[in-house]
């Protein structure tokens, strides 16, 4: 007989991977292989600085995002590995450099991770700073790495976006995370439906 | 049960940290092979997407499907105002149409005149598009044709209209298309009517910029952009677009293809052009016969032969 625990962590992790594979699968949907544009009216991209000029719209990375939320929420549904699973194969589909993101991510989760127990009295903005701050940092080592290895990588502006919108897509999906699938941080010393700390 | 939590934390821990500190290192290890050895991580990357991308062509099909018919949907809201655009168009398209008839006539009997044979070797094959990078810094596509359908690495694609991309990665059952959006995709193009020289320079965006024009002057907006054949990878005359000139002064092209609705696309067959390897070797006379050896049959084949006979 399995204990509910248990076989509640291991639907959460499953759930987790499916939401990965989903975000994956909808990211190579053949929809259009066109930039897609800024989301805004052309009256306002007219005052937009030159060196922004394409105005091509990176989006954010919804995976990194949820993997984030999760990570600061119940770390034990997404454990190392899985984690380093998810990144490896979105490094192989997506033509990224593989390896590189997927260790820097592991670097950044597991620093939250640490971080998870000891920052949970502390308000929602300043979690939001700190995931900030470990995504600004994740993306310039990132672009330092790839630089030092000479690879070709794409223009500054476009990855300043990405991690603007990254980082603004958090509370979209925090809160998603809180009313849809009830995962919230736990207040200090919490304790689940079975009794055990949180 | 607290008892049992503590436990948990004291081996997990460092048993944690260790599993980080190997996974990081092996991730950073596959990151230096593939820096140091490209050609063959990227085959196995080709091969995992072979494995992996395929079967999940039944999920892709109807939700793609349905997608795009809800673009259709919200163009109907539109229909009027298209209605008049199009038959503008239509208008102006009927001109054209006369134009491109004589000009047809006109060419045929200039070809007849000068016997000209167009390229024989230019045959195509033709693909689906079976899905995207997946990532919004890579541009690219995955076809549905590869290796097993005689696909090279490098070989030209093209829409109906103008030219797509390169091969850029081969597996058994597809292939992936780098775009000329993507920001590591340089082919080199020429300008015509003034017949400049140019790079097309991927840089991410919708419209990429043309580099190293000599004499940007002679270029103006509405000019046509072929490739031109430079580097012998691509075929020569190849439509890819029409120039535009940004506000910045740059040029930047509009792209002939139709990547919003990239379906089939046309994998052009471009053979090798002829290498010369080796400089030319000295050719001397025919050596003539050594002295002392003669050539003559050994006897008892020539006496089977005879004896059959």
């Amino acid at each position: 007989m399995v204990d509910p625990r248990t076989a509640s962590l291991w639907g959460y992790r499953a759930l987790f991977l499916g939401l990965a594979a989903l975000i994956i699968f909808m990211g190579l949907l053949p929809l259009s292989a066109l930039p897609s544009a800024w989301p805004l009216p052309d009256a306002v991209l007219g005052y937009f600085p030159d060196w922004l000029y394409p105005y091509d719209w990176p989006g954010f990375d919804l995976l990194l995002v949820l993997t984030l939320v999760w990570v600061l929420r119940r770390p034990d549904f997404v454990p190392l590995l899985l984690v380093a699973l998810v990144f490896l194969v979105d490094d192989l589909l997506s033509f990224r450099p593989p390896g590189l993101w997927t260790a820097i991510v592991l670097l950044g989760t597991e620093f939250l991770r640490a971080r998870e127990s000891s920052t949970r009295a502390l308000p929602f903005w300043s979690e939001w700073v700190m995931v900030a701050m470990v995504v600004g940092a994740m993306s310039l080592s990132y672009r330092l790495i790839l630089a030092l290895f000479m690879v070709p990588q794409v223009a500054l502006g476009a990855q300043l976006l990405y991690v603007l919108t990254t980082v603004a897509a958090y509370p979209v999906v925090a809160s998603v995370t809180h009313y849809g699938l009830g995962l919230y941080r736990a207040a200090p010393g919490e304790v689940d439906p079975w009794g055990q700390r949180l | 049960m607290a008892r049992d939590r503590n436990s948990d934390v004291d081996y997990r821990g460092p048993v944690r940290r260790v599993l980080l500190a190997v996974l990081v290192l092996i991730f950073g290890f596959l990151f230096l092979i593939w820096r140091i050895d490209s050609p063959r991580v990227e085959r196995f990357r080709n091969a995992f997407i072979d494995r992996v991308v395929p079967p999940m062509d039944w999920a892709m099909a109807p939700v793609t499907k349905l997608a795009g018919m809800i673009s259709g949907f919200q163009s109907y809201a539109r229909i009027y105002e298209q209605n008049q655009e199009l038959r503008r168009e239509l208008q102006q398209m009927k001109a054209w149409k006369e134009a491109a008839v004589q000009l047809e006539q006109q060419n045929a009997k200039l070809l007849a005149q000068n016997q000209v044979r167009l390229d024989p070797k230019l045959t195509s094959v033709s693909g689906v598009v079976m899905a995207d990078s997946g990532s919004p810094f890579r541009q690219s596509v995955l076809l549905n044709v590869g290796a097993r359908d005689g696909i090279v690495d490098g070989w030209a694609t093209m829409d109906g209209l103008g030219l797509v991309g390169r091969i850029s990665g081969v597996g058994q059952n597809t292939a992936r298309v780098l775009l000329l959006t993507d920001a590591s995709s340089r082919i080199p193009v020429t300008i015509q009517p003034s017949g400049q020289k140019a790079m097309l320079v991927g840089d991410n965006s919708a419209a990429p910029p043309l580099e190293f024009i000599e004499t940007p002057e002679t270029v103006a907006p509405d000019d046509r952009v072929i490739s031109s054949g430079d580097g012998g990878v691509f075929p020569a005359g190849i439509l890819v677009g029409t120039v535009v000139k940004t506000r910045d002064n740059r040029f930047r092209v509009r792209l002939a293809a139709d990547y919003d609705r990239l379906d089939f696309v046309r994998v052009l067959r471009s053979h090798p052009s002829e290498q010369i390897n080796e400089a030319g070797a000295l050719i001397p006379p025919p050596a003539p016969p050594q002295p002392g050896f003669t050539y003559q049959l050994e006897p008892g084949i020539g006496g089977s032969g005879g004896g059959d006979g």
